[in-house]
């Protein structure tokens, strides 16, 4: 500790340079994990929020919820509280006068389901033609009472309230009822049990009996790992966090590999002095575990810092037990990398500093 | 006579196997008592170093005992031998005694850190005053002259109050003033505080100050 720590303050650029190389690791980390967030939250947001445990879609529709058909009527195959119909519509929310275009996921399900969200300002779905809007919308210039379109028809709709930022896929949400949704989406048939929807999610549910049809159980996690795009995203961002620890362990390791070669004859001084391998060792250990610390605590303040700066349409979103965890895998990958110099240090041979 | 802290008996070196094989020493005896300046003294390759390692434990005999304070050394472990080399010897290099990084006084406490004691204070300003180190406690190595250099290294074998400082031509780097400064100070600190003090030099000038005097030639030992 006293060896290690002394030596830093006397080589201060060397080790400052190396501090720096951790620093720009953690900041990657850091940045790519909270794009990783930023991105599956945008994915799933609007799933995490029904606090649901199950779904059932078309046995057909390959676990994908906008690939799935059925009829309302399918709910009597099954049995449970809290089994709520869901319909989606990915369209271009627009202004009647075409001023203003957003891409939006518009849900559907019935107007007392749980799926609804909570209101925060207006009042809840009570007629047709009528929809939900979510902040992120909100804060684009979409107002309570405004007349919009939604979908390629010319039908309009009118915003009654408004609920909290939430997004499904990336685009901000919309909520109305099933048959609002089957007029915008121009289906043949808007009223009754015979009107199409995409599937039905659950709190706690089962199949009534074994003759189900094309329905199809899949839990929520499938659910999510099931959205188009999600775990291909989420593959590559992680695949290249960790591969990143695998550099920093490199980086270190290298370093501190170099940095004993060059130290051999002063380590050998040590050892004929009767300081031997545990204590060098030690030394490198307390170095670079350190230097890892300085690299992420600096880390983790640019990336709050940059969090601030980023713009709102950025999916960046920090996780602190994450960043704890990947905190503790640079300084494993730290420690690691030090004891690399282990037989190095342990076969220095003390009789070469006598020549 | 007191006993010796340091004998070595019948002390053979053999680098190497069959006809390559060199015999760095042959039947080597020696002994140091506490108060004794003994100087080794040979040309060069004579195996002056090969001898100090081993009286070190840095390095074990094919033949021989090496016996500090009447325990043989040789046969333990080298963690062992690392212990005994922290708390009983004082080891003086040619040259690169000193760690880089450290002030004068960081050498002391360094010590101090690896015997988990708090730092001697008192010690350290008594034997760099004695050495004439005062002005100079907060410097680094590469601050320091030659001369200056050995006397902190003389200060820091001294520190832990080793039984026995084996000094490997602890001169020569020096000039001749210098050098006989330095070996001054060692008989004096030999004489003063009982010390055992081996020096090892193949300079003919400097054996003036020796209490015994050992010669080498081509690995044979010889007592004047
Ligand atoms: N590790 C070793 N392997 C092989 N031979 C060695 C080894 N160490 C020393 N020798 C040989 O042993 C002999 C004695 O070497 P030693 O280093 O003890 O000499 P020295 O008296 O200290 O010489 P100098 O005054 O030049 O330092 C030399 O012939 C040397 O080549
Ligand atoms: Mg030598």
């Amino acid at each position: 500790m006293y060896l290690g720590l002394k030596e830093m303050r006397h080589e201060k650029l060397r080790y400052t340079l190396l501090s720096g190389v951790l620093l720009l690791i953690a900041l990657v980390v850091f940045m790519l994990a909270g794009l990783a967030n930023g991105l599956s939250n945008g994915n799933r947001q609007a799933v995490d929020t029904w606090q649901a445990q199950t779904v059932y879609l078309n046995k057909n529709a390959n676990q994908t919820l906008s690939a799935s058909q059925l009829k309302l009527a399918d709910k009597s195959k099954l049995t449970g509280n809290q089994v709520a119909p869901l319909a989606t519509l990915a369209g271009t929310l627009r202004t009647t006068s075409n001023s203003k275009k957003t891409t939006t996921n518009a849900l559907a399900t019935s107007r007392n389901s749980f799926l609804m969200p909570k209101i925060v300002s207006g009042h809840a779905i009570n007629g047709k033609n009528q929809i939900l809007i979510s902040a992120g919308l909100k804060a684009k210039g979409y107002k309570i009472g405004q007349k919009v379109r939604l979908g390629t028809t010319t039908k309009t709709v009118k915003i009654v309230g408004t609920y909290a930022t939430n997004t499904y896929m990336i685009s901000p949400t919309v909520y109305t009822d099933i048959a609002t949704l089957n007029r915008l989406k121009g289906a043949p048939i808007t009223s009754g049990k015979q009107q199409t929807i995409n599937g039905f999610v659950t709190k706690k549910s089962q199949f009534k009996t074994s003759h189900h049809g094309d329905l199809e159980k899949i839990s929520i996690n499938t659910f999510i790992n099931k959205l188009p795009g999600y775990s291909a995203e989420q593959l590559t961002l992680n695949t290249m966090i960790y591969f990143l620890f695998v550099i920093a362990l490199a980086i270190i390791g290298i370093f501190m590999f170099v940095l004993t070669l060059q130290k051999q004859p002063l380590f050998g001084v040590l050892k004929v002095q009767g300081i031997g391998t545990k204590h060098i060792l030690a030394a490198l250990l307390t170095q670079s575990v350190a230097m890892a610390l300085i690299g992420i605590v600096l880390g983790l303040g640019i990336t709050v810092g940059l969090a601030q700066l980023m713009p709102a349409g950025m999916p960046f979103v920090i996780n602190w037990s994450q960043y704890g965890l990947y905190s503790l895998a640079l300084l494993i990958a730290a420690v690691l990398g030090a004891l690399l110099s282990w037989r190095t240090v342990a076969n220095i041979d003390p009789a070469v500093a006598i020549g | 006579m007191t006993k010796p802290v340091l004998a070595l008996q019948h002390i053979t070196k053999q680098f190497g196997h069959g006809h390559t094989a060199v015999k760095a020493l042959t039947d080597a005896n020696f002994e140091v008592a506490p108060g004794q300046f003994v100087a080794i003294i040979g040309p060069s390759g004579s195996g002056k170093s090969t001898f100090l390692t081993i009286a070190a434990g840095l390095q074990t005999p094919t033949n021989g005992q090496v016996l500090l304070n009447g325990t043989e050394l040789a046969t333990q472990s080298e963690k062992a031998r690392l212990a005994y080399r922290f708390n009983e010897i004082g080891f003086i290099l040619q040259s690169s005694n000193l760690i880089p990084f450290l002030t004068v006084t960081e050498q002391l406490k360094l010590v101090d850190k690896m015997a988990k004691r708090p730092f001697q204070k008192d010690k350290a300003k008594t034997l760099l005053a004695e050495l004439a180190l005062s002005e100079v406690v907060d410097a680094y190595p590469n601050e320091l002259s030659g001369g200056e250099r050995q006397r902190v290294a003389i200060v820091r074998a001294l520190y832990n109050d080793p039984s026995v400082i084996l000094a490997d031509e602890p001169t020569a780097s020096l000039d001749t003033p210098r050098s006989i400064d330095v070996v001054e100070r060692l008989a004096k600190e030999a004489h003063q505080h009982q010390k055992a003090i081996v020096m090892v030099t193949h300079d003919q000038r400097l054996i003036g100050n020796c209490d015994v005097v050992y010669r080498i030639e081509d690995g044979v030992m010889t007592r004047q």
